[in-house]
């Protein structure tokens, strides 16, 4: 990171300073003519992307309170910029502080602390130089600015408050309000000693009091006012005796070498006033408000901009890497599970196969013995072969001695297959596991010893005979009798004519489920 | 805003940089992902084995009454030669052993070509069951030569012999004082399977 310099400005000299560490060196001094200007430039050469800030400290800053429309953005920015530059002829070193929002009953305003300084020329040839550098100037601030901010790293009790310095340009008052600068002015010094300055420090704190009850930014009978007053390192007794606290101002001393202890500032160079806790202030955390025109930052701008893109690439990078390293850690949790499992596991089949080598010799491997073996047996179940059909067949038969049988068909499959006389095609397999198979039965014959004629009796005998079979486990699926008498065929006869010598024929259809 | 050339070929080597590092990161992120899957794959098969080789160690003494009981069948479809390759030139001995022994008056078969029944799943190999339809066509006397000859059968082993399809049929008688002819014609579908276990040794 490159160093940041800070170029204090003062009325007569401009000091430029470098903060690291908590350190603060004074690297030059220019004096505030074209001599120093010169200097300046000659400081510069080859310092091209320096990063600079100024902090200007100066009498004549000017302070005026406003109010514009409460408005956002691009808006917003025109309306400030048109208040400044009727306020100012000079808007290059302007500022525009919000102080917030009032209700003036119709609408809503924004207050607004515009302020400059009456002379901006004395900052331009400066400003110049660092452009023509190619320095990038990070922002032109004033230490009232920076008040705001030293107040609260002090400790400044209450919703307003001074802050007194005694700076290397004079003796500075900032009053805050909220948190917020309202005022500020500048009243040069000379070396004197401690009770003196302490004596100035009153009478001047109570001037300015007075000075603001008049313009109202003080309540006339309010409660008294908190100032908090930095001494040199060292005098802050003499500061406290002399600092008496009355209904108007309740003083409180800070010492020096306190505040910068505060400031996390270790060292600063000899001579250097309290403009080093500004200085510090201004390096470490700058407020947004600052003069500088955004022409003026436009390098600085663009640094910003490198700058944040890397930092978002590394902090990308970073997030990226953070979770992937928590994946990492996942999966290396995940690997040792797997681990503790496959060891677990083998201990298990290491158990498993010395167990199992006490078994019976088998000549295959357990898994090969137990399919050859469930699977015949499921091929066996559902296997069956036609003696058994033939024998039952042969029981009934005996008991009905007028019955011929010509034909018997004995097959097994699958429910509803047809089987007749055809031989099945040899890619047909048997009932697959979970199928049913049944065995189908069918018979034909003749009926003996019964007239031709004798419908009713030849109908009757063939039941009978098909009831008799239907026992035994086989179900009677079908009866063809010898003469159709169901509505849906068709009946014939031949009565008169010379009587037919032939049986009357039928079959019957039986099954039996196979497990 | 707009940039100047300048001020975009300053910003340039930034944005590379940063989208270089976020790539860098998002292929760090893919990394991290694929490990953490794979891993979570390995462990869940490493689960899955552990949780098979202790279940199997837990039924491991009902496993040994099955293998005690399943081997008296194993044993037995061996010795039948069940088990094994097809024995043909058997099938075809045993046929005229039996049509000699029962004096059968006519047999005609026909073995068609082998086809795979069904292939039990096992390790290392699969236990595959081939089917052989043989179709035998026989001249008989009474209807139980016929069972006689399917009970000789099955009593000769080689195979196993499961009946599809069996039709006994009566012909007609030719004129009497002749010699002796048939009286019923039996025709006959059967399954000779057999077992090949590829992992079974010997």
């Amino acid at each position: 990171m490159p160093a940041r310099h800070l170029l204090y400005f003062t009325a007569e000299d401009h000091y430029l300073y470098t903060v690291a560490h908590g350190k603060l060196e004074l690297e030059a001094r220019f004096p505030g003519d074209d001599l120093g200007v010169g200097a300046f430039r000659e400081f510069l050469r080859g310092r091209e992307g320096a990063l600079f800030a100024l902090l200007a400290d100066l009498a004549g800053e000017d302070f005026h309170e406003d109010q514009v429309p409460r408005l956002r953005g691009a808006d917003r920015q025109a309306v400030i910029q048109r208040r400044l530059a009727q306020r100012y002829r000079d808007t290059r070193l302007a500022a525009a502080l919000s102080l917030g929002t009032v209700n003036t009953g119709q609408r809503r305003n924004e207050r607004l602390l515009l302020t400059s300084f009456t002379n901006t020329q004395q900052f331009a040839p400066w400003l110049d130089a660092l452009e023509e550098a190619g320095a990038r100037l990070a922002g032109v601030y004033s230490v009232p600015l920076l008040a705001p901010a030293l107040a609260a790293r002090l400790g400044a009790r209450g919703a307003r408050a001074l802050v007194v310095t005694a700076d290397r340009a004079g003796l500075r008052q900032c009053f805050v309000e909220n948190g917020k600068l309202r005022f500020a002015r500048l009243e040069r010094t000379v070396d004197m000693v401690p009770q003196a300055l302490a004596a100035f420090v009153r009478s001047e704190t109570l001037r300015l009091v007075q000075y603001l009850v008049t313009l109202r930014a003080l309540p006339r009978d309010g409660a008294p006012l908190h100032a908090v007053v930095v001494t040199p390192p060292g005098e802050r007794a003499q500061f406290e005796q002399a600092l008496v606290s009355d209904a108007r101002v309740a003083f409180h001393t800070v010492d020096g070498a306190d505040a910068l202890q505060a400031l996390r500032l270790r060292a600063i160079p000899e001579g250097t006033g309290a403009e080093a806790l500004y200085l510090q202030l201004a390096a470490r955390k700058p407020p947004r408000e600052q003069f500088a025109s955004s022409a003026d930052r436009r390098s600085y701008f663009v640094w910003q901009l490198q700058r944040g893109l890397v930092a978002a690439g590394v902090a990308g990078f970073t997030a990226c890497a953070l979770f992937s390293g928590a994946r990492w850690v996942e999966a290396m949790g995940a690997a040792e599970r797997a681990e503790i499992q496959t060891r677990e596991a083998r201990i298990a089949t290491q158990q498993y196969e010395r167990i199992t080598a006490t078994f019976p010799v088998t000549q295959t491997t357990t898994e090969n013995l137990r399919a050859a073996v469930v699977e015949f047996r499921r091929i066996a179940e559902r296997s069956a072969s036609p003696e058994a059909a033939f024998v039952h067949a042969a029981r009934v038969l005996d008991r009905f001695p007028q019955m011929e049988l010509e034909a018997i068909n004995w097959t097994v499959g699958r429910p509803g297959e047809q089987r007749g006389a055809k031989p099945a095609p040899a890619e047909a397999k048997p009932p697959a596991q979970g199928e049913e198979a049944i065995v189908q039965f069918a018979l034909s014959g003749r009926v003996n010893a019964t007239q031709r004629n004798d419908y009713r009796g030849i109908t009757a005998q063939v039941q009978r005979f098909a009831e008799a079979l239907a026992s035994n486990g086989y179900e009677l699926q079908r009866t063809q009798l010898p003469f159709d008498i169901t509505s849906e065929g068709t009946l014939t006869g031949d009565i008169g004519a010379g009587e037919s010598t032939e049986a009357p024929r039928f079959t019957i259809t039986l099954s039996r489920r196979l497990p | 805003m707009k940039f100047t050339p300048e001020e975009l070929r300053k910003l340039t080597l930034p944005a590379l940089i940063a989208a270089v590092l976020l790539a860098a990161g998002a292929g760090m992120i893919w990394g991290a992902d694929a490990t953490l899957r794979a891993a979570n794959e390995q462990a869940t098969a490493a689960q899955a084995e552990r949780r098979q080789a202790t279940e199997r160690l837990a039924r491991i003494s009902e496993e040994e009454r099955e293998v005690i009981e399943k081997l008296g069948v194993y044993k037995r479809l061996r010795q039948l030669n069940i088990l094994g390759d097809e024995r043909r030139l058997e099938w075809a001995d045993a046929i005229t052993r039996i049509r000699t022994q029962r004096e059968l008056l006519d047999l005609s078969y026909r073995v068609d070509r082998q086809r795979l029944l069904v292939s039990a799943p096992g390790k290392p190999a699969n236990v595959d069951f081939f089917a052989s339809t043989m179709r035998v066509q026989l001249a008989l006397l009474h209807e139980e030569d016929l069972l006689r000859f399917l009970g000789d059968l099955r009593d000769s082993g080689n195979a196993y012999y499961a009946a599809r399809r069996c039709s006994l049929t009566r012909i007609a008688q030719p004129p009497s004082g002749v010699q002796i002819s048939p009286r019923l014609r039996g025709e006959c579908e059967i399954d000779l399977i057999t077992i090949v276990d590829r992992a079974a040794k010997g």
